[in-house]
């Protein structure tokens, strides 16, 4: 399954909820997918994705909120799934695209090209619902769980390099504003 | 009710009143001695709180980045120290998107440090916030916490940037014979 088509799985199951991509290419191949006001496209803030999606989650209890992570951002911030052990948001889900690499910087090997296994790190951390998925139809199950039943949830797609085709707008008050309408989090400051 | 046998300070009680009435709900927070007095304050005394302790500090402004984003006013809790981890998701992140961030931080380094590896962040970081353009309000007296709190969250908020509360270890850790 390359990276794209393990995305493609992700947005043919999408309705309403909120997206937040880590930079680079995952957040290139959500896009190529078709774009949409819920897709959070981050430009910099390498391993934050996961961490933001949980804020979303953590303000809207009551959508289903996705971050698009990959192998490489997550290992910078493997402290967000201690966290997320920790309070346990029931509506968050984490898709970690594994690529084994650090794609977008051009094809490094991460530490998941070896022995580290991000579920497992995932379930020590605290987290109990987890999948890791291979191919398509084992991702589209998992994921079809993870929209229905309560998280929080880490589901890893194993994936190859697809190399992605577009990128998203560069303006990111544009995509942040927009993201926000379509949430409703648009409201008055207190005085 | 608090803890009837340890007295809050009314600075610490002051941040918790002035956070109350911006209108913010959620303080992510990386452990700190004074800053856990504001949280000791907030569920003593503010009802409706919720606290997320966060691994680190750069992970704080994520979780708190993204509940701006779903319409809450939260509060970063932080040593000077953190702020230092933050600096990256500050620029690329808070700044790029226009994301606001109301910053309390407690300050190492300042006057009346005892370890010298805290010295070289706490004495810059004023420095470094006025290089990415943040503006930083200083808390230097207790009746001065509601207040400072209250203006930085309205400028953060309204105006959509980063800004920093700072509080000097001369006004959060007690000093024999003197600050009780």
């Amino acid at each position: 399954m390359t990276r794209f088509e393990a995305i493609g799985v992700l947005c043919r199951q999408l309705s309403d909820e909120p997206v937040v991509a880590s930079l680079g290419h995952p957040a290139y191949e959500l896009f190529a997918h078709g774009d949409r006001a819920l897709n959070f496209y981050t430009w910099g803030s390498m391993g934050l994705s996961t961490s933001i999606a949980l804020g979303v989650a953590l303000a809207h209890p009551n959508r289903r909120v996705i971050a698009l992570d990959g192998d490489g951002s997550l290992l910078m911030n493997l402290g967000s799934l201690a966290t997320i052990g920790a309070c346990r948001p029931s509506n968050l889900v984490v898709l970690v695209l594994d690529n084994e690499a650090y794609g977008t910087t051009g094809g490094q090997p991460t530490a998941t090209s070896g022995e580290a296994d991000i579920e497992a790190a995932a379930r020590a951390l605290g987290i109990r619902r987890t999948a890791s998925a291979r191919d398509a139809h084992a991702l589209g199950d998992a994921l079809q769980e993870s929209l229905a039943e309560a998280g929080p949830w880490v589901i890893v797609a194993k994936v190859t390099e697809s190399g992605p085709t577009a990128k998203p707008p560069l303006d990111c008050v544009a995509i942040k504003n927009r993201f926000m309408g379509e949430l409703g989090g648009q409201r008055a400051v207190s005085r | 009710m608090p803890d009837p046998t340890r007295s809050l300070p009314s600075w610490a009680a002051g941040v918790a009143d002035g956070l109350d009435a911006l209108g913010c709900r959620d303080v992510v927070y990386v452990p700190d001695n004074p800053l856990s007095q504001i949280l000791e304050a907030l569920r003593a005394w503010h009802a409706g709180f919720r606290t997320l302790t966060a691994t680190r500090e750069e992970e704080a402004v994520g979780i708190a980045a993204g509940l701006c984003l779903g319409g809450k006013q939260p509060a970063l809790l932080m040593q000077s120290s953190g702020v230092g981890n933050t600096l990256n998701a500050v620029g690329s992140l808070l700044l790029a998107y226009q994301i606001p961030a109301l910053f309390i931080v407690s300050m190492r380094g300042d006057a009346g440090e005892w370890n010298s590896a805290q010295v070289p962040m706490g004495r810059s970081l004023r420095g470094v916030l006025d290089a990415f353009g943040i503006q930083h309000l200083t808390v230097e007296r207790d009746e001065e916490a509601r207040a400072t709190v209250l203006a930085a969250g309205q400028l953060a908020f309204g105006t959509r940037v980063p800004v920093a509360c700072l509080l000097p270890r001369r006004l959060t850790v007690p000093v024999e014979g003197g600050r009780g």
